[in-house]
């Protein structure tokens, strides 16, 4: 507990430090307790995601850094490896491939890289999945999009 | 302290927050490294993550290996305690701690290794032992605290060789005593140099440099004539003593001193 919550000071200073850093990644850690934090982040460029801004939540365990954070999309998002409704997210880091060494905001960069890189054979998203599997890119690159603008992205008025 | 080094320590806060342990962030206390990859953190927090990855894993066989967190390369062991010319190993699948075998009397007893020879000999009268003949006499604890006493030591389960290879040298010694001392032919301080010299040479192989302690430690079981159980407590007794009168440093004479009654001598 005294450890998860030192390191977590840690690394929120870090990110106080280095605002500028990482212009993708906005990390906010929760004002009366260090083990919520919210993270915004970036659609990476030349993905349908481009252009929108997600939403994350995270819930730090006790054990932390021994044992990874939870991580959900708050933002809606269409991708295979999200699940459409909660926001869960399948990714192997965030489970048994988890290493002590990993930061919030080295699980935020891992996170963009699966948006740019998804993996149609493990989905949490079966249609995403099935289009992706089926071949259909274009198919599945205008759902996402169409996601992205509806969910992502500011609301033109 | 000198200038320079003040000006060292001055810079290192800033020089160690460049290099800090992957785990905690901070900088590194107790220097550790994987013996494959050579990546730094604090002992404890390596060792933590390493008692993690082990219990993770559902088979009963514990794997052998750790999965370095910063570049993934699988070590066998950490090296720490570096002090310039020596250092320690800590294997893997070596949590004694968490093995059925290692109860909290073998670290207990590891720990008196671990500290200095005390004034326990005040408490028992080891040239009495060599006087009065009791090692004709065997004791039919001293398998059963050996085997405890090597098993705490090696840090290993199956020590039935080595105990049953010093027993065997023990057993003989006793033996030729007993025909010598009806012939009268040794002095108690000789049998006892001889008796010291010969479990250390039948000892030594396997403790090293643990042996002259574990020599001495034997002598003092021998010479108490005391159960496990019951040296455990004499020996447990003398050391919350011990620490209680250290400010005063005082000799009274304590009551167990003469755990030898003359009713219980000679062999039975």
């Amino acid at each position: 507990m005294q450890a998860s919550r030192a390191r977590l000071f840690k690394e929120l200073k870090e990110v106080q430090r280095e605002k500028s850093a990482d212009p993708d990644i906005k990390l906010i850690c929760d004002d009366s307790n260090i083990f919520k934090w919210t993270a915004l982040i970036k659609g990476p460029t030349e993905t349908p995601y481009e252009g929108g801004v997600f939403q994350l939540a995270f819930a730090v365990p006790e054990q932390y850094p021994l044992q990874p954070p939870q991580v959900r999309f708050l933002t809606k998002i269409f991708h295979p490896n999200v699940h459409f409704k909660t926001g869960e997210i399948c990714l192997d880091i965030l489970k048994n491939a988890w290493s002590p060494a990993w930061t919030l905001q080295s699980v935020c960069r891992a996170i963009i890289a699966l948006m740019a890189h998804p993996e149609a054979d493990s989905p949490l998203n079966c249609d995403s999945g099935n289009l992706l599997r089926s071949g259909d890119n274009r198919g599945f690159n205008s759902m996402a999009r169409m996601y992205t603008r509806l969910a992502a992205m500011p609301k033109k008025s | 302290m000198n200038g320079d080094e003040k000006e060292t320590s001055e810079s290192s806060p800033l020089r160690l927050d460049l290099d800090p342990c992957p785990i905690c962030l901070r900088p590194v206390n107790e220097e550790a490294f994987l013996d494959e990859c050579f990546h730094k953190f604090c002992y404890s927090c390596i060792a933590q993550w390493m008692k993690i990855v082990s219990g993770k894993s559902k088979s009963s066989h514990q794997p052998s290996t750790l999965r370095c967190p910063m570049c993934k390369r699988e070590s066998s062991c950490i090296i720490h305690s570096y002090d310039g010319r020596s250092f320690k190993k800590h294997y893997v699948n070596d949590c004694y701690e968490d093995r059925s075998f290692f109860s909290s009397s073998h670290k207990q007893r590891l720990q008196c290794y671990y500290s200095e020879p005390g004034s326990f000999e005040d408490v028992i009268d080891v040239l009495r032992y060599w006087k009065f003949n009791k090692y004709s006499q065997p004791s039919r604890w001293l398998e059963g605290w050996m085997t405890r006493e090597i098993q705490a030591l090696l840090q290993e389960e199956d020590v039935e060789i080595i105990v049953h290879h010093i027993l065997g040298v023990i057993d003989s010694f006793s033996k030729r005593g007993e025909e010598q001392r009806r012939r009268q032919t040794s002095a108690p301080e000789a049998k006892r140099s001889e008796f010291k010299t010969l479990v250390s040479n039948a000892a030594r192989p396997f403790l090293t440099a643990r042996t002259d302690r574990f020599v001495h430690e034997l002598e003092l079981f021998l010479a108490s004539g005391l159960s496990i159980q019951g040296y455990d407590e004499v020996y447990l007794q003398h050391m919350s003593q011990k620490a209680e009168e250290q400010p005063q440093s005082s000799t009274a004479p304590i009551p167990f001193l003469h755990i030898f009654d003359d009713d219980s001598d000679g062999p039975g």
